[in-house]
């Protein structure tokens, strides 16, 4: 219920000017989805639950054509030319299919990166995109050693980590670095698992329980996402505190995340999707980022894997608490 | 010549129009004018009034806007606070840890917190993105932070956009023990959004943050915010127009369109909260109000523009009938009647109207009488008739008095039959009154055989004294010419004229109805005196007439005589014999029995 409120109060802030004037967008407007993930894609259905909270009705004042290339963003530079029609009003890109989206200039693009959208270039700086680039990033590399510290307060015995990491993610090279750094700094073996999209989860989960880590820490995107059930058990499993990017895969059973609260991030991206439907310019809309932080923390994994929670300031600081 | 000729066609031209044009426009001038300075001086006293209201509803706003961030900042402040009430000790540090990480826990604006001892080392800096670090760290006894807390026990520090979008700013707090070091607390200022989003002023109004130099710190809009400093410049603007007005002032907001601005300082960390209002909305009761004076006075002024009509039409139709009352009138048409019943002066007017056309028509039928009168009567007594009011009035005025008597008349009476007499009496009489209209002669009255003229009276002429002798002349020859036709019939039968001129009272006498015009003096006398005097086909005239005529016509002096009712004698002049007509034969021997009878 609090969260609810503050998505809508974090979501009106940014809706302000449409909340102002009048609802009344009758047109029917095209979005256009494209994204390296594969479907069913969490991300869309949070950006879908975005619209439909500003009172846009799917099929009667908007419509998405989805296009997926998973784990093949080259796949994409196709779709790219089929935006030289003219009835598409917004193109919303998740994660690595940016990259490839750049090639776009006429059409607005709304884009949700865990990376640094100055240094990929789509924007100008963060205040002025003053390209057709717009969105959210979600600060993936600062928290990526946050985690790890979060994982040894939590496990203070933690001696090996094993990073599960998908390598069809861009940025993910250095959300790794990142990692490795913060593990050095706090004494930590890293141990690297890669895969290479949702075909080698499986593949990549046997490695992973091969390294003999103390713990486990998965890189968020959206294979991971889709597979956190799967991911969380094979941790539990295999006896394993684990660590994730968002509350999500707390729900699904996994020990710890940290980060953005993915519905406002995909709901505020829908208030610019909504703010450039109504004829903003993306050049002129800021790059958001998020401010505030979840910790979540699942009791009842913690208690599977016979973890005392009391002996460290873990519960006091968790924003989330799952029993 | 264009002055007359316009002149002319303006008498010709009947300025109607004007005259309802003028009606018209003073009605309606003042029916409307009223109305609309009513509504002029409503709508500023409103105006007035609006704009005091939204000064105080605006000044409480940005008063409670203003109060939420220093709440927010003292929330900040006294956490702090709380940070710094020990002194460090040996090894607590873990603890002071774990106080740091609530407060991050607790107050979700703070993006990390650093703890100093008392020489300004950092002990322990907790943080949402960065790692943690406990133990002795890095000196931080010359930031400005640190300086600035210890000299006033509370540091705010500037507004800093990271990477030139996220506006953040730290609060530093020192510890009321030297030993208890200070905190610093880096804080993320998007969250003061929550503040400033919850404060709507009317249905659209909103609140801003700006720092001292202008720089957005919040506003519901928070794309604005995120703009970084490239947004201060239009703020700075808003912040410099709205602080130097003490009350409200109406700018151009943020958005380009007008707005009623009100600022207030948040006094701690030196920030302006400005309080606005799109000025449509604020007026919007005023607008109402206007445009319902606006309709209001429209339908006045439909209704002064009928009634102004209606009343003009009323004052002009009645004048306009008057106008072609009098236009026939002028043509003849005298049962010309006007009908107005309007229950005012112009129905007044009206009936004077028909009353004057009445008479008019009265005298318009006498005038003709008189004419058809002209035909048979002179044209004196048709004159007499027209104006004997003036005319016949009692007068004193010089005339000429003309006697003339038949000679031998008496006995000629006796001698025959009244048929006879009643014939010679008729043709005498016909041929005095052809005489006298031929000279234009008042005829006063026959006395049996004696007739009396009067000239220059009621009428006057211009040279009366010859007008009277020329019709003793006149009247001598026709009545000579009768007597001649009568000796041949065998009676004897002459005629005797005096003429004498002098004032006398001329006017009407008589009793009951029955009115003579006459003469009355000593001229009378005279001239009666005169015409006994004469003999027969003989013209005696009196000195007055004689002096006047000396020029014209002749007459001969009979030398001084007496005459009876008069003391001295007097000269006689007689018309010359040669200014009459020659004498039938036989006139002289009638002329002499004539006077054998009447002597």
């Amino acid at each position: 219920m609090k969260r609810r409120e503050f998505i809508l109060l974090i979501g009106g802030g940014l809706a302000w000017p449409a909340i102002a004037r009048a609802q009344g967008a009758a047109k029917l407007h095209r979005i256009f989805w494209v994204s390296t993930q594969s479907e069913p894609d969490p991300f869309l259905d949070g950006f879908r639950e975005g619209m439909r909270a500003l009172g846009y009705v799917e099929g009667k004042t908007v419509t998405f054509e989805t296009h997926y290339a998973p784990g093949n963003p080259q796949a994409l530079r196709k779709i790219v030319s089929e935006l030289q029609r003219e009835d598409i009003d917004l193109v919303v890109s998740s994660g690595p299919a940016t990259r490839v989206m750049t090639a776009v200039t006429d059409i607005p693009v709304l884009f949700a990166l865990s990376g640094d959208p100055v240094a990929l270039g789509v924007v100008k700086s963060l205040a002025h995109p003053g390209t057709n680039f717009t969105g959210s990033t979600f600060l993936s590399l600062e928290l990526a050693g946050k985690r790890v510290e979060l994982l040894k307060d939590i496990y203070p015995k933690l001696r090996k980590l094993a990073v599960f990491s998908n390598t069809d993610h861009p940025g993910e090279p250095l959300e790794w670095r990142a990692t490795l750094e913060s593990c050095r700094n706090l004494g930590i073996e890293a141990a690297y698992v890669p895969f290479c999209g949702a075909r080698e989860i499986e593949n990549g989960l046997m490695a992973a329980g091969k390294v003999d880590a103390d713990a486990l820490l998965v890189f968020p995107d959206a294979v991971t996402l889709v597979q956190r059930a799967k991911i969380a058990e094979f941790a539990i499993a295999h006896r394993l505190p684990s660590m994730f990017g968002w509350s999500e895969y707390c729900d699904a059973g996994g020990l710890l995340s940290y980060g953005a609260n993915q519905r406002t991030t995909y709901f505020r991206l829908a208030t610019y999707a909504d703010r450039i439907l109504r004829g903003e310019n993306p050049s002129d809309l800021p790059v958001m980022r998020p401010e505030k932080f979840e910790l979540a923390v699942n009791l009842k994994t913690a208690r599977l894997l016979g973890i005392d929670l009391d002996v460290s300031s873990i519960l006091f600081r968790a924003s989330k608490v799952i029993s | 010549m264009t002055d007359g000729a316009a002149q002319s066609s303006s008498c010709t031209m009947p300025p109607r129009r004007s005259l309802f044009c003028k009606y018209f426009a003073t009605l309606f001038v003042a029916a409307v004018v009223p109305l609309i300075l009513g509504a002029a001086v409503e709508a500023s006293f409103g105006y007035r009034d609006q704009r005091r209201q939204i000064s105080a509803v605006l000044q409480a706003d940005a008063r409670a806007a203003s109060d939420r961030i220093e709440g927010f900042t003292d929330g900040i402040r006294d956490q702090l606070g709380w940070m710094v009430q020990l002194p460090w000790s040996g090894g607590d540090d873990a603890q002071h840890k774990i106080d740091a990480l609530r407060l991050l826990q607790q107050v979700p604006a703070i993006v990390s917190v650093s703890l100093l001892d008392e020489t300004g080392t950092e002990r322990v800096f907790v943080s949402r993105l960065l790692l943690n670090r406990t133990g002795r760290g890095i000196d931080m006894s010359t930031d400005p932070a640190v300086q600035g807390a210890r000299a006033n026990k509370v540091w705010y520090g500037p507004v800093q956009y990271q990477r030139d979008s996220e506006p953040y700013m730290r609060i530093a707090v020192a510890g009321s023990l030297p030993a208890a070091g200070v905190a610093i607390a880096e804080v993320n200022l998007k969250l003061i959004w929550d503040v400033i989003a919850a404060i709507r002023i009317g249905e659209t109004g909103y609140a801003i943050v700006v720092d001292d130099s202008g720089h957005l710190i919040a506003h519901p809009d928070i794309s604005l915010v995120l703009r970084g400093r490239a947004s201060s410049g239009s703020f700075g603007r808003i912040k410099h127009l709205v602080g130097a007005t003490s009350g409200a002032a109406v700018i151009t907001g943020d958005r380009g369109k007008p707005v009623v601005a009100l600022s207030v300082q948040a006094a701690d960390v030196g920030w302006t909260v400005i309080a606005m209002q799109p000025a449509s909305e604020a007026f919007a009761s005023i607008r109402a109000a206007l445009w319902r004076s606006s309709i209001l006075i429209a339908f006045g002024v439909l209704i002064a523009l009928a009634l102004a009509y209606w009343r003009a039409h009323r004052m002009s139709g009645p004048i306009k009938q008057l106008e072609e009352g009098v236009e026939r009138i002028r043509t003849g048409q005298f049962e010309h009647r006007i009908k107005i019943f309007s229950g005012d002066e112009l129905q007044q007017l009206a009936l004077r109207f028909n009353e004057m056309a009445s008479e008019l028509a009265i005298s318009q039928q006498k005038s003709a009488r008189i004419e058809r009168l002209k035909q048979f009567l002179p044209s004196q007594v048709a004159e007499l008739v027209e104006h004997s009011h003036e005319l016949l009035e009692g007068q004193r005025r010089e005339v000429a008095v003309i006697f003339g008597d038949l000679r031998g008349f008496t006995a000629f009476s006796t001698r025959n039959e009244p048929d006879v007499i009643m014939a010679v009496m008729r043709e005498y009489y016909e041929a005095v009154g052809a005489v006298t209209t031929r000279h234009e002669a008042t005829l006063i009255g026959f006395d049996g055989d004696g007739v009396m003229l009067l000239v220059n009276a009621p009428v006057a002429c211009e040279q009366p004294a010859t007008q009277a002798v020329r019709l003793a002349i006149d009247l001598q020859m026709t009545v000579q010419s009768l007597a001649g036709k009568w000796c041949d019939a065998g009676h004897a039968i002459g005629f005797g004229v005096g003429v004498a001129m002098g004032p006398a009272t001329v006017g009407t006498v008589g009793y009951n109805g029955r009115l003579d015009y006459t003469a009355m003096g000593a001229v009378v006398n005279l001239a009666s005196r005169l015409c006994n005097l004469a003999k027969d086909a003989q013209i005696l005239a009196d000195p007055t007439i004689a002096g006047r005529v000396r020029d014209s016509v002749p007459l001969a002096s009979l030398g001084q005589r007496n005459i009876k009712g008069y003391d001295q004698a007097l000269e006689v002049f007689a018309v010359a014999p040669a200014d009459l007509p020659l004498k039938p034969p036989g006139s002289g021997q009638r002329r002499r029995e004539k006077e054998a009878q009447d002597h």
